[in-house]
């Protein structure tokens, strides 16, 4: 792999590369369709074949892959899976672009810290994996390349995000310009969701509570029958209460009112009073943690395997992880309980945040582009998402197996990179999904169904409005954290929560609401 | 040797004049040649410090200027005070830099004396290797990184599962909501500080406790001064020039603090004592990246840094003879 050719060779290894995996994708097509497409897994591959036939038409000649060229890309780092340059993911990209991958990972452990240093330096990556954060601040600058100029040489993203218009919505700017591209797919792994211990409710003869009543009830029945322990557990301090708050038919933060249609802000509404109220008789009564400000992942797991705590809310792959520390006992998924409102959700999952903007000073321009639309295409949906057939999957009944040197969705990055920053622009979920033990299902299955209708992303604002409300955004968050965890500890009571609420314009709410609804008016008319 | 050679040069030049040299008056130059060896040896502690403490003060210049991280400092537009009025107009600016203050003055009214009174007591203690036991155990936690200091502080601390609160409630007391109360956070820090820094900063006054004359001691004995007048009476008067240049260094760093730690120990119920200028600056310049307004705040609180150094040096030249300059 990494032993230098000349050209003539390289040539010939590439040609031929490139026939078998226009035969391999030709193959696993031709399986798939044969076997009647029963699955949502297969209808992505019958797709991807359909696009890599009429790709392979024109790709198994040895014209097929353009130039070999080479570009940069950043990524964040993760211990968990420390990148390798062996990756299948780059190998594949290789193999279908001719575009060799140099992957630059974060040095520092937040990327967007990392991603100030190479901008303010000048030394940016050709192609750079951010968040909408990065590009609002960095965008304006100058530093990401307008992508909607390029659209012409990117059919394949211009395709996905017609069919996308969210996420179309996300990354156009207020004056048109495209700086970054969100990717979509793999958003299922983030999901928040509700879980129990149900051998302990079980043998105690306890029912999953279904509203936050019978949630303190149930609570309280378990606190008394283990005095030791503190029935609700959850790890993400106030951040929680973004989790708690769909099941009171509200987000926490701001967001665009369901009914009106204009900019709000989630402490505004009674309902979340209600939430408040609730979490502090929780407080008072020991049924949380009361470090529940400082906990982190460890502390959180302790409690849960230690049999000290038995409801929780996590991400919805810690059911498995836990299970699987879990000596005795098993958790398994909750249905959010009702606190108000109509019906109880969960906060709004499947979406992501993370996607790639282009160096406005990228001197590969062209293979930047031609990644990009590689990885937004069916085909690189596909190889990108699952590998290639024989290599890291084969086909047992119909149905696509990933070898066993993949046991659970982390191996799928550790080994081959896959569902790693920076390797994937649109994600066929199927792929991890597939790796997921029959019994833990369940939350997969479920969660898709309390989806709450509205969505915490806001519209995008401009330079000078951000600028103009960024003390205030600031302010605001300070004051509302301080004085929300007060009132759930119970140092302020809650009679003051009136003057909570008046004291929010003191700090410049109105002009925050105003300033997005301007922003939000601007995204609706452009639609 | 080399040292050896430069003495020897200079005296020569002053004790025989050799033909043409009356005319030559020390010049820079002449200088610079004669104590070159002096120079080379000062050269990387100069570079250091022009490097990495003056260069990067042209940075300053952002805090006026509309910054523009693409196009850099000098095509980015100048805006003036704007940033500076911004910072004053914001209804947290007095909290911040109240917070800042108070946290600075009780780690000076606390934090200064505790290394000076550990160095007293280690100087009286006769058995070495406890002494030396005593001392190697207080300077470890030094060495800890903010990460793990603060993750150990959180750990014992904790309500529900943390030891000194088992402690607590074994005396049959509540168990203390330390890290969740803003009334407890300077408490907690301050403590942690001095735990983190006695044995360290100990170390200059122990070496200047060697430095004082052992006859002195024993004049002191022989006019039957006690152990603790004795302390009172000579050790701490001869280290008094170091504990005052050590108070005016102090007295400079007031306002500054490992931001790490601040950033750490603190969470939503305590920002009303937590939230320091460090902390600030780093959400409105890192986490917002608007970093002409958190260099705008930065160097306002470096300006007043430089105004605490230069009052307590004068008054120090006032009430003694030692001082910084």
């Amino acid at each position: 792999m990494k032993k230098k050719t000349t050209g003539k060779s390289a040539a010939g290894v590439l040609v031929a590369s490139a026939l078998t995996a226009a035969m391999l994708a030709g193959c696993s097509g031709n399986n798939n369709n044969n076997a009647g497409a029963s699955s949502s897994a297969a209808a992505s591959p019958s797709a991807s074949a359909s696009a890599s036939g009429s790709a392979s038409a024109s790709a198994s000649p040895s014209a097929a892959l353009p130039e070999p060229a080479k570009i940069s890309i950043f990524t964040e780092y993760s211990t968990a899976w420390p990148p390798q340059a062996d990756w299948g993911v780059w190998k594949w990209v290789k193999e279908e672009t001719n575009i060799t991958v140099e992957q630059k990972t974060s040095t520092t452990t937040v990327p967007s810290e990392a991603l100030a240093l190479a901008v303010s330096s000048g030394d940016m990556a050709d192609v750079m994996s951010v968040f909408p954060g990065d590009v609002q601040k960095f965008g304006s600058q100058g530093a990401f390349l307008d992508l909607s100029k390029h659209m012409d040489k990117m059919p394949n993203v211009k395709a996905y995000l017609d069919s996308h218009p969210v996420i179309k919505m996300r990354v156009t700017q207020p004056d048109g310009k495209i700086l970054n591209i969100i990717n979509d797919g793999a958003g299922a792994g983030n999901q928040l969701v509700w879980f129990y211990r149900e051998d302990i409710f079980d043998k105690n003869g306890l029912t999953p509570p279904k509203t936050w009543d019978e949630l303190y009830e149930t609570s309280k029945k378990l606190k008394q029958l283990y005095p030791d322990s503190y029935p609700l557990v959850f790890r993400h301090g106030l951040g929680t209460l973004s989790i708690f708050a769909p099941s009171f038919g509200i987000l926490p933060e701001l967001q665009k009112d369901k009914t009106t249609g204009k900019m709000t802000y989630g402490p505004l509404s009674p309902n979340y009073k209600t939430m408040i109220e609730y979490l502090n008789k929780f407080y008072k009564e020991g049924l949380f943690p009361p470090d529940w400000l400082s906990m982190d992942y460890k502390a959180w797991t302790q409690f849960m395997a230690t049999n000290k705590s038995f409801i929780s809310v996590q991400y919805i792959g810690q059911i498995e992880t836990m299970n699987n520390q879990l000596t005795e006992g098993r958790l398994k998924f909750m249905a959010p309980p009702l606190g108000a409102g109509d019906k109880a959700y969960l906060p709004q999952g499947g979406y992501e945040d993370y996607g790639f903007s282009v160096a406005s000073n990228t001197k590969n321009l062209d293979a930047a582009l031609r990644y990009l639309d590689y990885i937004y295409s069916e085909k690189g949906r596909d190889i990108q998402s699952w590998g290639k057939e024989g290599e890291t999957y084969t086909i047992v009944d119909g149905k696509r197996k990933l070898n066993d040197v993949y046991k659970e969705s982390n191996d799928l990055r550790r080994v081959s990179g896959i569902l790693s920053a920076g390797t994937y622009g649109w994600f066929d979920f199927e792929a991890p999904l597939s790796l997921i033990k029959e019994s833990e299902r369940e939350a997969y299955v479920e969660s898709p169904k309390y989806q709450f209708p509205v969505t915490s992303t806001l519209p995008i604002l401009s330079k000078e409005e951000t600028d103009s409300i960024s003390t205030q955004i600031d302010a605001i968050y300070k004051y509302y954290s301080t004085s929300i965890s007060k009132f759930i500890m119970g140092e302020t009571p809650l009679t003051e929560w009136d003057n909570f609420i008046k004291e929010l314009d003191k700090y410049g709410l109105q002009k925050v609401l105003q300033t997005y609804q301007v922003a939000l008016d601007r995204q609706t008319a452009a639609q | 040797m080399m040292n050896g050679a430069v003495v020897g040069a200079s005296t020569d030049g002053l004790s025989i004049p050799r033909k043409g040299d009356e005319a030559v008056k020390p010049t820079l130059i002449r200088n610079l040649k004669r104590d070159r060896t002096y120079f080379l040896l000062l050269a990387p502690v100069l570079l250091y410090y022009v490097l990495f403490k003056y260069v990067p003060m042209f940075g300053i210049i952002v805090s006026f200027k509309d910054y523009n991280l693409f196009a850099g400092v000098w095509k980015s537009d100048w805006v003036g005070l704007k940033y500076y009025k911004m910072f004053f107009q914001n209804p947290d600016a007095y909290d911040i830099i109240k917070n800042t203050f108070v946290l600075g003055i009780y780690k000076v009214v606390f934090g200064f004396p505790a290394p000076i009174i550990l160095a007293l007591l280690l100087n009286e203690l006769r058995w070495k290797a406890y002494k030396r036991f005593v001392q190697t155990v207080s300077y470890l936690p030094h060495f800890l990184s903010a990460v793990v200091a603060s993750g150990i502080i959180i750990m014992l601390l904790s309500p529900s599962t943390g030891w000194i609160n088992h402690v607590i409630q074994s005396f049959g007391f509540e168990p203390v909501n330390f890290l969740q109360q803003a009334s407890w956070f300077r408490t907690v820090y301050i403590s942690s500080e001095i735990w983190q820094e006695i044995g360290w900063g100990s170390i200059i006054y122990l070496a200047a406790l060697t430095s004082i004359d052992p006859q002195l001691y024993e004049a002191a004995r022989m006019d039957g001064a006690s152990r603790w007048k004795q302390t009172l009476h000579v050790t701490l008067p001869g280290i008094a020039p170091a504990i005052v240049i050590l108070f005016i260094l102090q007295i400079g760093k007031i306002l500054e603090f490992g931001f790490d730690k601040v950033y750490l120990l603190s969470n939503a119920a305590t920002y009303e004592t937590s939230d320091i200028i460090a902390t600030y600056v780093y959400r409105m310049g890192i986490i917002q990246g608007n970093f002409s307004y958190a260099t705008a705040i930065d160097l306002f609180m470096g300006i007043i840094g430089l105004v605490f150094v230069y009052s307590a040096n004068q008054v120090s030249r006032r009430l003694g003879e030692t001082s910084l300059w």
